[in-house]
Parts: structure tokens; sequence; C-alpha cells
């Protein structure tokens, strides 16, 4: 049995189900991510493990106890939001041994543990500030030293970064991942940022109207996902219409222009069935090996720098496609309208649903 | 640009000027009043005769321990209503406020006549002959709750205001949620990161009460109860000067009261204001 399961949940607010059926095992650990576009039920699923919403259905269990229906303050889960939640009337010292002082700890075990937690998070010299007197991302490390500080079972972070400037929300993150890792705490991370989960996490859940779409590790979620949904939410996709050609050696056709695809299932369609096919852009290349898979005639319509990447827009038949390529200062980019030939290996070509 | 401000400003100290001339002016006049007792001489006397009854001194204090009682009583009424309000019951917040605004339509006599009535009998259930408690207003003590009841309902509307605009202005909902998953049960919750966090909005409603309680004389009037707002009520009937010197006096209090806030709370408001 997994550290923390969440078993068959489901949540309904009046008529409405936001949560669906969920289930989920989390290993001791572990940091998994939920990723989604807002209203999706990522947030509601991560109330329900803290206590503050009890599921219409379901058990969640943790560490071998079922807490589905305990208050929040008898779970010991530790919770970071969005809005960093300090309280104002208390300085940074205060807020971390809030929590201590509840449960009644010795006041010297109390202070020791305080200055444990203000080391972790760099930040010595402003024990006895108030939260007003920090900055967002230095509040939101109080925040996590203040949930960490309860030896929590598990540590839920409700989109803690959405509120800060970028830079700030990149080593914040590459911060919290460490710390996650040095205590070996077991960490679910609620995000609609998918650079951040991907980079962050152990597994990533997909959430979409209150379903887990799919979960995997970044790695799989990304070059192997298994919707069209996943596909298009996480990273950026090329979708087009294509028909089945020859389901046995994985050919289709778009636009008359003939592609090969290694989808295991694809054996299993009928010649002649629609469907519908992506490809990421970077998987596409300007030919070098003429004689590979999926080497097709294409258009520059539009090149545009986005400083690391090149986007390229070209149009295979009727249909257009971004291309992405690393900038480099030799990089020799093709003239507007000029026809060239790209790849893309079958491996690249996912069939994702039927048109 | 620099016109438009410039304009801006004049029209704003306009308002300002026209605003401590409404406030100033009567309260001038009151002090100007107060000081002439003696004939062309302007002294002091007003306050020394004032003073010197030891009937101000009684009532004076007797009002302002039924404040500190009605201030307390409404704070343990208040404070966790108008939270679980704000928290679990948003649609019940219409009814609430419609409730606190009801002292401002129904006159303090209405009140009056309705505790007396429903008080000077005894209470119990009703033909049994099982009695809970003696009728309240036989005895010092149960005037002294009645009227103490009586003066939360007036202040009501202004302590529950104060105290709800204060918890709009701090995130409720995320401190309560932080506080539990960090272990707090309700009442840490309400004590010591609700209430610190509203500390200015409920010390602009204790002040608020505390000044209608002081200067109130048709509930004590009526229940009997020697305050100071019958007292002054009573020798602005008979002299002509000290009750100038008292109602001065009083402002001055006042004023001082709020200064000390000011300054105990300077800190504390920016505190919870500024996240």
């Amino acid at each position: 049995m997994a550290y923390l399961n969440l078993t068959n949940i489901t949540k309904q607010f009046g008529d409405a189900v936001v949560v669906d059926d969920f289930n989920l095992e989390i290993e001791k650990g572990e940091f998994v991510s939920f990723l989604g576009p807002s209203g999706c039920g990522k947030t509601t699923t991560l109330r329900m493990v803290a206590g503050f919403e009890i599921p219409t259905s379901g058990t969640i269990t943790l560490g071998g106890n079922d807490i589905t229906d305990k208050a929040p303050n008898q779970r010991n889960v530790g919770m970071i939001f969005q809005a960093y939640a300090l309280f104002p009337n208390m300085t940074v010292a205060q807020n971390i041994g809030f929590g201590l002082r509840i449960r009644k700890e010795p006041e010297s075990d109390v202070k020791a543990r305080v200055q444990e937690m203000i080391s972790l998070i760099n930040l010595e010299k402003h024990a006895d500030k108030y939260p007003y007197q920090l900055s967002g991302g230095q509040q939101q490390r109080v925040a996590l030293a203040r949930a960490l500080a309860n030896r929590p079972q598990v540590l839920l972070l409700d989109e803690p970064l959405s509120a800060l400037d970028a830079k700030i929300r990149v080593s914040l993150r590459a911060e919290i991942r460490a710390i996650q890792k040095r205590l070996g705490i077991t960490a679910i991370f609620v995000t609609h940022d998918q650079e951040e989960a991907l980079s962050i996490s152990d597994r990533i859940v997909v959430m979409y109207e209150g379903r887990a779409e799919q979960v995997g590790t970044p790695f799989e979620i990304y070059n192997f996902p298994k919707t069209q949904f996943v596909a298009n939410f996480v990273g950026s996709l090329n979708n087009a219409d294509a028909e089945v050609v020859d389901p046995a050696n994985g050919i289709l056709a778009m636009d008359g222009v003939h592609l090969k695809t290694a989808e295991k299932d694809f054996s299993n369609r009928r010649k002649g069935d629609k469907v519908k096919i992506s490809v990421r852009p970077e998987r596409f290349s300007f030919a070098a090996e003429p004689m590979k898979d999926n080497v097709v005639d294409c258009t520059v319509e539009n090149i545009t720098f986005l400083g690391a990447v090149v986007r390229i827009q070209i149009s295979i038949g009727n249909t257009r496609f971004n291309m992405d390529t690393f900038n480099n200062p030799f990089l020799e980019l093709p003239a507007l309208g000029a026809s060239e030939k790209v790849m893309c290996s079958k491996e690249a070509v996912l069939v994702l649903g039927t048109a | 640009m620099n016109l438009e401000k410039r304009k801006f400003r004049f029209w704003s100290w306009a308002w300002f000027v026209l605003g401590a001339i409404y406030f100033i002016v009567p309260l001038y006049a009151t002090l100007r009043h107060s000081l002439r007792m003696e004939r062309d001489v302007i002294g002091f006397k007003a306050y020394v005769r004032a003073f010197e009854d030891a009937d101000f001194w009684e009532t004076f204090l007797l009002s302002n321990a039924l404040a500190v009682a009605t201030i307390i009583a409404s704070v343990i009424l208040i404070v966790p209503t108008a939270y679980w309000i704000r928290l679990r019951l948003p649609q019940a917040r219409r009814i609430t406020e419609f409730i606190t605004l009801l002292p401002f339509v129904i006159p303090a006599i209405i009140l009056v006549f309705g505790l007396i009535r429903t008080y000077s009998s005894p209470i119990g259930i009703p033909f049994t002959g099982i009695e809970f408690f003696q009728p309240l207003t036989t005895t010092k003590l149960g005037t002294y709750a009645l009227i103490t009841a009586g003066y939360m309902v007036l202040a009501m509307p202004y302590m529950y205001r104060s105290v709800d605009t204060g918890m709009r202005t701090v995130d409720i909902r995320t401190l309560t949620e932080a506080a539990q998953s960090l272990g707090a049960g309700w009442f840490t919750i309400v004590t010591q990161v609700i209430l610190p966090n509203v500390r200015s909005a409920l010390l602009s409603g204790a002040l608020l009460t505390f000044a209608i309680v002081v200067g109130e004389v048709t509930l004590a009037s009526f229940l009997g109860v020697d305050a100071f707002g019958p007292y002054l009520f009573l020798i602005g009937q008979h002299r002509a000067y000290e009750p100038a010197a008292l109602s001065f006096v009083t402002f001055l209090l006042t004023w001082v009261a709020m200064g000390l806030i000011q300054l105990s709370t300077g800190g504390q408001g920016q505190a919870a204001g500024a996240h």
C-alpha cells in the first residue's frame, strides 16, 4: 500500500461534479504535481487531502490511517498557499513557531526548531521582522519553513509561486525541490504552469474536468501523451487531420502527403479511418538525410525569433505547422517562401484520436 | 497636469477646513461658555464645581464600568459572529446587517420598555409555575445586566460594522486555513490569529461603544440606573456652566482615548494592513 492513497474520490458542489472518481497512489518522499487548467479540480483535490473539503465519496489514507473525515488540525499536513497566509501580527520567528507552540512543545525545543528552519530558508537576518517587511519570495520561504517546522507527513503546495515574478519563481521552485529532497518529505504541488510541473516533479497528474487524464513522469507526460488534451496542454503541439492508408505499416495521409507513425495500436485501425495527428514543433528538422522516414516538402511561411528558440512556420500541403529549432549565431535560416524539405521521425507522429 | 494637481489640492483643503470649522466652532463655543462662570473673568470655576460634586464621580465611574462591560460582552458576541459569517455563512450577511441596523430605526425608548416589560416579572415556563430567574429589574446586579444588554443593542451597529470592516481587510479564510493546517483549533484561531489582526477595528468599535454608553440617557433613566447620562441631563436643567464644562471634558477624554488608540495600534495596523 502506498503512503498516501486517494481512492475513488468524488467531490460534488450541488449538481456540479468537481472531482470525478479520482484515484492516485503516492509513495513516501515523492514529489507529485497536479497540473491542469483552471476549474479542473486540482485545488479541490488538494484541499480534500488537507481536510478543508470533505469528499462526497471515496477515501483518503495517509501512512495507513484513514483521514477522509478528519478535521484539518488533526491531520499533520503542512500547507502552503498562493497568498502566503503568514500571520500579519507575528514576526517571522513567531510564525514559524506557531504550530509547535500549538502542540505545546517545550519552549527550548520550539526555539531550536525555529532556528533550524530559519537557517534552512536562509533568512537568519529577518527572524524578527513582520511579514509586511519582507518581499513576496521571502514571505513564501517563511511559509515553507512554517509548514515544515511541524514535521508534517505530507506537504501541500497550492500554486505557491503564482504571485511571484518570473525570476524569483524559478529560483524558489529549485529551492523548494532541494529542501523537499533533503528532508525526504512527501509533497503535492498544484500548478497550472506546465514548465513548473515538468521541472520540479517526480510525477505529474494532468487533470481535466475533475479526472486524472494521465499520470506519469515529466518525461512520459511530455513525450508520450496519452490523450489529445495532455498533448495540447503540456508543451506546444501541431494538430492536423489525416486518413489511415496502410494500418499494418503505420502509413497515413495528410493532404495527400504520406507520413509514417510508430503508434502501437495503429494496426488496429482500418484503412480510410479519419484520425487526428499531432507533432511537437521541435520534432521537425530540415532534412539532411533524404532517405529517412517522413521527409516531406514544405514552404517556409514565417520566421519568429524567440530568443533561445527560432520558430519557423511551414506549410505541408494545406496544413500549417510550427517548427522549432535552437538558436545559434551561425544558424542559416531559409528565406520566406522558400521550398524546403523537412523531416520528423515516425515516433514523433502521434495519433491521439479519431477525427 | 500641475494645474490639475493644484486644483485638486485646493479643493481638498477647502473641504478639510469646512469640516474642521463644523467640528471646532461648537466645541469652542462650549469651552468659551464653560470658562465664563464668573462675571468678566475667564476661569475654571465651572470645572472645579463640577469635579467637587460626589455624584459626578459616582455616576461617571459607574458609566465607565458599564461601558467596559458592554465592550467585553460585545466583543465576545460580535467577533465570533462576524468571523463565522465571513467564513462559513456569507449568505447570512444581509440579514445580519439588517439586524445590526435595527437600533437606528427602533428608538431606545421602545427598547427600554420592551426590556422592562419582559424582565420585570419572573422568567419561567408559562402556566407551569416553574421559574428560572427572579425579575431582573428588582436587583441592582440584574438591572446592570439588563442595561448592559440594552447598551450592547445600541452599540451593535457601530461594533459590528467596525469588526466586519476590519475582517474585510484581512484574508480571514486563508489565515484560518493556515492556522488549521498548523494544528490550531477554533478558540486559538479566534484569539491568536483573528483578534490581533482586527485589533484596530475592534478598538474603533470599542471607542464608539464607550462614547454611546457614557452619554446614554434613556435606558439609564427608565431602568433607574444612576449613570452619567442622566446626571448630565439633570444638572443641565438646573445649572448653566457645569454641563458645558463636563461636555468639554467628555470630548477631551474621547480625544485622549482616540490618541492612545492611534499610538498603540499605529504599528500593528500597518502590520495587518500591509500584506
